[in-house]
Formats: C-alpha cells, structure tokens, sequence
C-alpha cells in the first residue's frame, strides 16, 4: 500500500518537475529566459480554482478528465519505478488497457464538447491513436517474446540478465519514435494544432477539468520515458538503491529533453503526413517483432 | 506597346464609346469612356496588352461634373505607366456595367463602390455587402459628399450577413472572427468535409475606420501623412510615403535627393522588420517557435534604430509633404551599418537553416498554389505574385524615391506556393540590405540637412495622381484628386493585401485544414490596412502615462500648430 501511494505521489508530484525542466531547456533553444522552473505546479494550481466553464452540450461533464488521470495514475503503477513497480504483478495487457483508455477518455471528452474544432481534434487524435497505438504493442509483445513473460517486472529484467538483442534495440528505437506522438509534442501534436484547431479536444475546456489534462499529460509523459528506459534502454546495468534512482531520474530527463529538443525544432505536420510518418515506424517495430520471432 | 499605342488601340477598337484622353501627370494616361464600353475596354486592355489591373476608384463627383466617376486603374509595369479609364454614373440613379466578369479582382473594388457611394454594378456575381457593417442601414452610403463625417445612421441589427449556404455533406468551420494565428479580426468560413476544405467564404471589414472619409473631409493635406501612418502598424511608413509622392506629384514639387535616400533607408528598415516578423509568424502558424523566437529576436535591434533614427519603434512620423522631418546624420552612419551588417549575418544563417528543413518544405510545397494566370486574374501583387514568377516590384515598375539609383534585383520564384513566398520574402530581404549599405554610401556624400521642399502655393483643385510604393507585402497603391479647401477631394488606399486577400478563396479550395492558416499567413495579411481603422493606443511614457483624454487634447493642440505653418 505505501508502495502505491508513494509511486502516485511521485508521479504527481514530481513529474511536474520535469515539465518545468523541459520549458526552461525548450526557451534555451528559443533564445528565451523561459518561464520558472515551479511555473507547471503554478498551472496546475491556478486551473484548479478557476471555474469550470463546460458547454451546455456536454452530457459526461468532468468526469472523462478525472478517469483519464486515473487510468494514467494506474498505468504507471505498473512501472518499474527505481527497481520494482508498485504493483509487481502488472502485465503489459492492463498497461495498454489503462493507456488506451485515457485516450478514449480524450476523445469522449472532445465528442462530448459540441465543438467543431474539438470534434476534427477528436477525429485527429483517433488517426494518430491508430497508428500510434499499435507501435506500443508490438514493441511490448517483442519485449515479452524475449523474456518469455507479459510481467513488466521480468520484461525489465531480461536485458540486465541476458544481455541486449537486435530485436530489443530496433523496437525500443520504433517505440522512441512513437513517443514524440504519445506525449502530443511537435511535430505530431496535430490534435490539438493551436494554429488551427486552437487546442482541438481541448478548446472547450476550462478550469479544474482542464487541470486534470494538463496533469495527465504530465504524467503520461513520465510513465512513457519509465517504459522506454526501464524495459528498453536498462543501462548502466547494476545499480542498487539511491544510485538506481538517480539514474533512472537523469535517464527520463534526457528522454523528457530528447522529446523536447525534436519538440523546439519542428514545425507541425499534417496529420496526412503524420499517418505515413508511422506507418514507417510500425513496420521498424514490426521488423523488431520479425528479429523476435527468429531469436536475434 | 507605348502610351501612344494603347491610345491609339482603344480608340480604334472602342469607337463611339471613347470620348478623350489626356496625361495630367507624366506617366499616367487617363481615358475617358463611356459606360456601355467599359466591359470592352477592360476586357481589351486585361487580355490584349501587358495591363495590370489594379483596383477601381469610385468618387462622388455631383457637386463638382454631376456624376458619379469610377476610375478603373491599370499598369503597364515593363513600360513604367497607369492608364485609368474614367467612367461616369447617373447621379440620380447610378448603374455601371460590373467589370468583376472579367478581372476577378475588380470584385471587392465594385462593392466597395456600392456600399461607400451607392454606384450599383450591373452583372456583378456576388454582389453582398463587402465593407458596410451588418447592422448598417439599407441605402445610406457613407464616403457620399453630403454625408458627414461624424454622422452615425441608427443600427439596423435584424440584416443578417448571407453567408452561401453549406455544400451537400459539409461542416462548418469558422476560423474568426477571432482566431489564434490571425492577429486580427477577420472570418474565414470553412466548408470542410473530413478535412478537406470543399468551399470558403469571407466576411471581413470589422473594423473599418473610414480614414479616407477623413481624408476627403475633416483633415488637411499636411495632417493627413500622419494618420495615413497609423493605416498599418507594420508598413505604415509605406503609406505615408505613397500619400506624400501623391501630393508631391500633383503640386509638381521635387523632393531634395538626401530625403529620398533617406525615405528609402526607412522604407527598407521596415521591410526588413516586416519580413523577419512575417517568417516568425508563419512559423508559429505551423507550430515552430524556434523560428518565430530566433527571428523577432533577430529584429529587435533593427526597430530599437528606428527607435533612435526617428524616435519611434514603429509609425515613425518621419514623413512631411516634400521631404522628411528629421535628418540621419553622418555621424550615426557606421552604426545603421553595424546593426544591419548583424542583422544581414544572422539572417544569411536563417536561410541556410530554413532552405535545408525537410519537415518544413513538407508543410509548404505544393500548398496554397496560386499560378501566374490566377495571379493576373486575380490582380495578385509582392511575394505572392512573385512566386508565381510575375517580376512586378513597383521600385522598379515605377520608380520613386532614390529608387532609380540604387542597385538591386527583383527576387521571384517559380513554384507558385507558399514555400516559393518563404523563399521570395527572405531573399528580399538580402536585397535590403544592399539597398541600405548604398543609400548610406548616398548619405555619406550629400550635403546634410538639406531635407525638405516647402510648398508654397495652394495646390489646385480637380487634379489627379496615382503613386505606387512597394511594400513588404506587395505593392501599395494611393489615388488622389484634389479638392480647392487644402485637402483631397477624393484619397484611395489600395494596400498590397485588398487584392491579396481574396485569393485565399482560390488557394484553400481542395486543400486541408491544416493547411488554411498557413495558405493565409503566406500573402502576410494585415487586416488593418484593408479595413483602414485607427486604433486609438493609449501611449506609455517612461514617467508618464497618458490618459486617452489628455491625448486627445494634445493632438487636437498640435493640430492648430500644424495649420499655422
């Protein structure tokens, strides 16, 4: 039980941290001073007590908001986080379940608007979901393929005990890929393109069921780069207690700035486009599957 | 063809339907024709010869010949002048043959004339309000002689805008009145099906500020390069510099050679300004911040010289009618030069970058296509003509100012897209940069403070003169007859993005969403010229702050020290 509570809170807590990391390396890029390093938890803070303005069309109200971060907060339950995850026997099914159900949440909550740009958001945010999606999964049942286990807690282990494999390093490269559109940065964050849709599933939004999006992200952002490092990318190799730690830290704010970097130097494609982009990485993930199944 | 020729041409092919013509200003060929030949006329001059429409002027002229006049404006770039066909209306009843048929371009011009003046335009394929507020009553027609500048008719709320109704199987997406990535306000109607933009419609002029209606009532020929300043907040030295050629061109006087060169200096500082703003912009439109962040940062230190140079950032006020109001002196020379020759490093970087960026020339290629045809049809100018391969560049076309001496080329391309603007506007820039080192070179050997030509005597009503200056976004476009009470009796703006802007209809069709707001960015609109609206900014002192009140009062003061003069 503390386990749990200790994981949603650093997860909560903390996660906003990085988002504050990545502005501030966002505006070096810019040229910019960038805005504070606390100005995430300033965000969060001043949704929650503004009103929640909701459009007289919505029949779900806040609640598509609040199961998303739940099912976010659950998702990365299943984690790995510093050695073992909060719940030790979480398999990559309930993950995906957990991950494609706030995403279903996402696009309830744009349908649910009435709005036209929140409802092209919503057709937008499925396409990319569709193509998106499946890269995850393939990377993940290559990941349990070679470790003979849909356990996160084995699939993590594997590489520590068996060493590397093609198959391992070409899917977690696919799922690299896939996270720029996962996390919704640039160029792939065409559902909510400010440019034209003005926020897209968001525009409706407001207040503390704004907050709860903004938050989720947040975390989803967290839970991502603690999939990509842990099961794909576990090195260095032997770390115990603070020192795991640490290294997990340092590991997910070079992901949150990788993400971030491709993020500040791309502008944002047409969803068009976008959908042939990852078409591409489902067959590199697919490829990984292929080394798989043949043992590599 | 010569101006003789054409004269020749219209005579012979118009018969009865031409009456005279005459050349009140070197350079500007007026013909007049009667109304049944207008179609004739302008279908002979936009498909025989090299005319360039650009744009109609209607003017109420019943206290002066009984009639309303329309004037129908070409250019013949490659030989340097206009040829304005006059036609005149029934000032009871006035009806004119629509030209839109024709010229495309000429749609908003027609309804312009019949909303501000009444002159209905028979055959006209669309003829719904284009510049009148929705709320504006039936048959009142503000830019008349008999209707006051300050008058305000009672508010009709119940007229609806007709916007076309929604092609089968399609939504509604509004972008506007309001929206994120247009600064100001305009609305864009999409019919989209999916993503698919199937059809557009427009509907703009929120804020029409009827500056003109000022300029032919209230204001005097002196004031009136101040407020034609405040027309744009981006190229408003453009138009202040077009009003002043006018009046210079229609009194005869010439302007001392060092104001040209540094008329020119400022004319190009705001190209460069208006160009790295426009690449910033239209990379934030697509979502890159980096360029719009790296480019502003670029230009400040160019609007902190402008700032030093005529002690403002932006509407220098640096204009008078025959010269400029303060001089550059020798002294700050090397540092105009040090600033750009930074600005020129850095800029030649950002199109290294720019010109090798895959993700980017896969949002522009091939979108937003508007081919050199559709260009001529359209009566399309700057960038977005020259991307289409059209070399139009009214510095050349017509040369003003210290333009005939400088050296410098007219970058196009040929892709007609927006990517073909990108490049076009960035290459300008280049260009700009050689146009300030030489007039600085020009200010280093004239004579300082020789930088103005009074003008003596009154200027004459009932003449008439057209000047064209080139702005960032194309070419901008003033029309003047004199009035005898020392101001206009009829003063048209034409700014680059009136004729731009409705070639957006053309260039979305077919297109996606996701491509609209950047189609738009790529002829760089600016609402505010084409709806000519002051906006009344409260200014900010570093101690003091004024109240709109107390500016008020100021202005209404330095308006009498103005007329002593």
């Amino acid at each position: 039980m503390f386990r749990i509570v200790a994981t949603i809170g650093i997860l909560l807590f903390l996660s906003p941290l990085i988002e504050g990391i990545l502005r501030k390396f966002k505006a070096l890029v810019h040229s910019r001073i960038g805005p504070p390093l606390l100005q995430p938890y300033w965000d969060i803070l001043k949704l929650l007590g503004k009103d929640d303005v909701r459009s007289p069309h919505s029949l779900l109200g806040p609640l598509p908001a609040w199961l998303s971060l739940a099912a976010l907060l659950a998702a990365g339950l299943l984690v790995p986080l510093g050695t073992t995850a909060a719940i030790a026997g979480g398999d990559l099914f309930l993950f995906l379940y957990l991950v494609g159900f706030a995403s279903v949440c996402t696009m309830l909550a744009g349908m649910d608007s009435g709005s036209p740009y929140a409802f092209l958001g919503m057709g937008r945010e499925m396409m990319t979901s569709f193509v998106v999606e499946p890269v995850l999964f393939i990377a993940l049942i290559t990941a349990a393929l070679k470790s003979h286990s849909f356990r996160f807690a084995d699939m993590a282990f594997f590489q520590q005990v068996s060493g590397t494999s093609v198959s391992m390093i070409i899917s977690g490269a696919a799922l690299l890929l896939a996270l720029q559109a996962q996390l919704s940065k640039l160029p792939f964050d065409i559902p909510e393109a400010e440019g034209e849709l003005m926020g897209g599933v968001f525009a409706e939004m407001s207040g503390p069921t704004f907050a709860m999006y903004r938050w989720g992200f947040i975390v989803k952002q967290v839970v991502f780069a603690l999939i990509l490092t842990q099961i794909f990318f576990p090195w260095p190799l032997g770390l115990t207690g603070a020192w795991a730690v640490a290294a997990q830290v340092v590991k997910v704010l070079l992901v949150a700035v990788l993400v971030g970097l491709v993020d500040a130097v791309n502008p944002r494609l047409r969803i068009d486009q976008a959908i042939g982009y990852y078409f591409g990485v489902i067959l590199m993930a697919l490829v990984g599957l292929v080394f798989a199944l043949v043992g590599a | 063809m010569t101006k003789q020729d054409i004269v020749q041409f219209l005579k012979a092919q118009l018969g009865k339907g031409y009456l005279r013509h005459s050349e009140p200003i070197p350079g500007q060929v007026w013909v007049e024709i009667r109304p049944e030949a207008t179609v004739q006329a302008v279908e002979l001059l936009h498909r025989q010869t090299d005319a360039r429409y650009l744009m109609s002027v209607g003017s109420d002229e019943r206290e002066l010949k009984d009639r309303f006049g329309v004037y129908h404006l070409f250019t013949f770039d490659q030989q340097h002048f206009f040829v304005t066909l006059d036609v005149s209306a029934d000032p009871k009843k006035p009806r004119l043959p629509s030209i839109t048929p024709v010229i495309a371009g000429a749609n908003w011009s027609e309804r312009e004339i019949r909303d501000l003046l009444g002159v209905e335009f028979d055959g006209h394929p669309d003829p719904r309000r284009l510049v009148l507020s929705d709320d504006w009553p039936q048959g009142v027609h503000p830019l008349r002689r008999d209707f006051d500048y300050s008058a305000k008719p009672p508010s009709k709320p119940e007229n609806a805008y007709p916007f076309k109704d929604n092609p089968p199987g399609t939504t509604v997406v509004a972008m506007g009145p309001y929206f994120p990535v247009f600064e100001e306000a305009t609305y864009f109607r999409l019919y989209v099906e999916g993503e698919q933009v199937v059809d557009v419609d427009y509907r703009g002029f929120y804020a029409h500020r009827g500056i003109e209606k000022l300029g032919d009532a209230s204001l005097t020929y002196n004031q009136i390069p101040f407020i034609a300043e405040r027309i744009c907040g981006i190229c408003g030295f453009v138009h202040n510099v077009s009003f002043c050629k006018l009046v210079e061109h229609a009194s005869g006087i010439t302007v001392p050679r060092r104001a040209d060169y540094i008329r020119v200096i400022m004319l190009e500082l705001e190209r460069i300004h208006s160009h790295a703003l426009w690449l910033g912009v239209a990379g934030h439109i697509i979502g890159f911040d980096t360029v719009l962040m790296q480019t502003w940062r670029m230009r400040e230190p160019i609007m902190w010289l402008c700032e030093k140079l005529t002690g403002n950032r932006k509407t220098y006020g640096m204009n008078l009618i025959g010269g400029v109001r303060r001089d550059i002196p020798k002294a700050l020379v090397p540092e105009i030069r040090k600033k750009i020759q930074a600005m020129d490093k850095e800029w030649r970087a950002v199109l290294d970058a720019v010109k090798d960026d895959t993700t980017l020339r896969m949002r522009l290629e091939k979108v937003g296509i508007l081919t050199k045809d559709q260009c001529h049809e359209w009566a399309a100018v700057g960038p977005v003509a020259r991307a289409a391969d059209l070399p139009m560049d009214a510095r050349k076309d017509h040369p003003y100012c210290a333009y005939d001496a400088v050296d410098f080329k007219v970058i196009t391309a040929d892709s007609n897209d927006v990517w073909g603007r990108t490049i076009v506007r960035i290459l300008e820039t280049i260009e700009s940069f050689k146009i300030v080192y030489q007039s600085l070179d020009a200010l280093m050997e004239l004579p300082e403070g020789d930088i103005i030509t009074e003008i003596r005597e009154d200027i004459p009503a009932g003449r008439i003169a057209i000047s064209a200056v080139e702005a960032p976004r194309g070419e901008d476009v003033h029309f003047l007859l004199t009035g005898g009470d020392n101001r206009p009796y009829r003063w048209r703006v034409r700014c680059p993005t009136y004729p731009n802007l409705p070639t957006v209809q053309v260039m979305v069709k077919g297109e996606q969403v996701a491509d609209v707001p950047i189609i738009l960015g790529s002829i760089d609109p600016c609402f505010s010229c084409t709806e000519r609206m002051e906006v009344c900014d409260v200014s900010t002192g570093s101690i003091k702050v004024y109240s709109q009140e107390e500016l008020f009062n100021w202005t209404k003061n330095r308006r009498e020290r103005f007329e002593t003069v």
